[in-house]
């Protein structure tokens, strides 16, 4: 029983974790999807809403379940304007100079906050913090892990809806499929790329702001997501957005049983390893039915 | 300079100044920044011959690097000799190449460059997590590959690498080899269609680059005595050979020896003015040869004398859609 209690545990504490990956994931298989490039500035635009909620809470006493928002809001503007100012004038927004073009970015916005706040790690400190939820007498979850993994959820379902049911998200999965006969339809593709990378910008910073009260706050903290996200838009069928979703979830799961059982640092060694796997054996994917 | 016989004479001029540079340049300090120039110019043209002549855009070639120098630490640390260390490790990356190139060839456009970072990274964290194996991040001990006159030693055959690299590009540009390369990087269907075996052709281009990439990596951690996973085997290292070659111009051959002295000698001028913010600058001058110099410094000359060559002088990869 023991051994039961064990494991569940451990996959329980990997569905959190995974939750929020699933959320980091889905922001990276909309620009992937809708662009067909890879962003390499995921993880500090992740780092951004990090701060930016970190700010809000040690400035203005903002609590990180409401200054999520302001993350998520400030992440789409500077996602907008990031498309709009350096990838939209890329002369045929070819895939390689995509990847250093955003590595680029992630060193300045890294080098930047390592100027503005130092090298240091930050922390905040909320009551929540201290409450631990017991589910049975051999399963217990911090509090705070549980909340950021139902706003993850829920964020994860608006989007997923938005991209679903609105006309925007029609729009974006029109250019998706085909990008040259989407401006046919009358859609305008800039708009819509400009709002997609927008949105898949937020999505990190929301799920940075969540992970704010889980985790150290330093400048290189996104530098783990950079590739995991694109871990999981190739597991997850290239550009679908629910099959990232799964995608981080299950890595989420797999991280946490290899930490249990390997130890730590053997979790991002497996991500790769699976990465290395799915693009050689199954390049459309695990959970996806689109292919590229 | 911009003609092939044009490009060659500058890139010896280069390496001729070069020679004379340590009757000039005393100080260790001077002579470790021209010798990251020339290290990185001979490394950047070997990357140049994957990335820039064959198309195949890498991000992995940290992995080369790093094995070079992990496999001279490790085999010396067991009692090999050191010189046959050196062959050993050039062979492990040779393997390791051969392994990647398998794998990664078979895919176009972003999840090539992705999948090649992948093995890099599976390799640099295994270093960081055996550390009864690679010492972990706490470090190993490499030996002094030149027991007399040491800085000096390293400086020249770090000359001794570029010219090697300029001697195989030369060849590689006239060359049926290097032809088949470059039908490889204009289109991949049409040259096998013509019959060209584009996935052996690749491979060799890649164990050739994996070889010299890997002396590199032997001599950069033999002249720090001491190396951590973090400093051989990062992506940074990947990224700073491919932005030496693109910056010059990929696919060109003055294009690495441009690119490196450009970035080598500025980023050591950030270092020592901009102090903390270095990083920003070096990410804003990426930002900015991708934006406006797409074809790199020796690219943009040659397209403005002969302007129809823009897609054969960029180096560009096809997304396959």
């Amino acid at each position: 029983m023991e051994w039961v209690y064990g494991n569940l545990q451990v996959i329980l504490d990997g569905l959190m974790t995974g939750a929020l990956y699933a959320l980091i994931g889905m922001g990276m298989a909309l620009i992937f999807g809708v662009m067909r490039i890879v962003n390499f500035a995921h993880g500090a635009f992740l780092m951004m809403g990090m701060y930016v909620t970190f700010v809000l809470y040690d400035r203005l006493h903002l609590s990180p379940y409401i200054g999520f928002l302001v993350a998520g809001g400030l992440l789409f503007v500077f996602g907008f304007l990031t498309y709009l100012l350096v990838l939209r004038p890329l002369p045929g927004q070819e895939s390689f100079m995509v990847i250093l073009v955003t590595m680029g970015l992630s060193l300045i916005l890294v080098d930047a906050s390592q100027l503005i706040f130092g090298a240091d790690y930050h922390q905040i400190n909320i009551p929540l913090q201290s409450t631990n939820i017991h589910l049975g007498p051999h399963i217990a979850m911090n509090a705070p892990w549980l909340v950021s993994f139902g706003i993850a959820i829920a964020m994860g379902s608006a989007m997923y809806w938005f991209v679903m049911h609105t006309m925007f998200g029609r729009a974006a999965r029109a250019v998706a499929q085909n990008r040259y006969s989407a401006p046919l339809m009358g859609i305008n593709v800039n708009r819509v790329q400009a709002m997609a990378f927008g949105m898949g910008a937020a999505a990190a910073g929301i799920a940075g702001a969540l992970l704010l009260p889980l985790l150290y706050v330093f400048p290189e903290v996104g530098n783990q997501y950079r590739l995991k996200s694109f871990v999981m838009v190739v597991l997850g069928g290239m550009g679908s957005i629910q099959g990232a979703a799964m995608a981080g979830l299950v890595l989420g799961v797999v991280e946490s049983l290899t930490s249990y059982y390997w130890g730590n640092e053997w979790a991002p060694v497996v991500d790769f390893v699976i990465f290395i796997l799915v693009l050689s054996f199954r390049p459309s994917g695990i959970f996806g039915s689109q292919r590229a | 300079m911009s003609g092939r016989k044009a490009q060659l004479i500058f890139s010896l001029a280069v390496v001729g100044l070069g020679l004379l540079v340590p009757i000039v340049i005393r100080t260790d300090y001077m002579l470790n920044i021209v010798f990251r120039v020339f290290l990185f110019a001979g490394l950047g043209l070997a990357w140049n011959w994957v990335g820039g002549y064959s198309g195949q855009l890498s991000l992995g070639h940290a992995a080369y690097f790093g094995l070079g120098a992990y496999g001279l630490a490790m085999f010396t640390n067991r009692g090999v000799p050191m010189w046959i260390s050196v062959l050993l490790a050039v062979l492990a990356a040779l393997l390791f190449a051969g392994i990647i190139g398998k794998v990664s060839f078979r895919l176009r456009g972003p999840y090539f460059a992705l999948c090649t970072i992948a093995f890099a990274e599976v390799l640099r964290l295994t270093a960081k997590n055996l550390p009864n194996v690679t010492g972990g991040d706490v470090g190993i001990q490499v030996p002094l590959l030149f027991p007399h006159a040491t800085q000096l030693s390293f400086y020249y055959s770090a000359v001794l690498l570029t010219v090697l690299g300029i001697g195989i590009t030369y060849w590689l540009e006239k060359s049926k080899f290097g032809y088949y390369l470059m039908a490889i990087r204009e289109d991949e269907d049409t040259a096998l269609s013509v019959g060209v075996n584009t996935a052996n052709q690749k491979l060799y281009a890649l164990l050739l680059s994996a070889a010299i990439t890997a002396l590199g990596g032997a001599l950069y951690g033999s002249l720090f005595l001491y190396i951590v996973p973090d400093q051989v085997l990062p992506l940074e290292i990947s990224t700073e050979l491919a932005i030496v070659a693109m910056l010059g111009g990929a696919g060109t051959l003055a294009g690495p020896i441009v690119g490196a002295l450009i970035l080598e000698t500025a980023s050591e001028v950030f270092k020592n003015f901009f102090k903390e913010a270095n990083m920003l600058i070096y990410g804003v001058l990426i930002i900015v040869v991708v934006l406006f110099l797409p074809g790199g410094i020796v690219g943009t000359l040659k397209l403005k004398e002969t302007p129809q060559k823009l897609d054969s002088e960029s180096g560009r990869v096809t997304v396959d859609e």
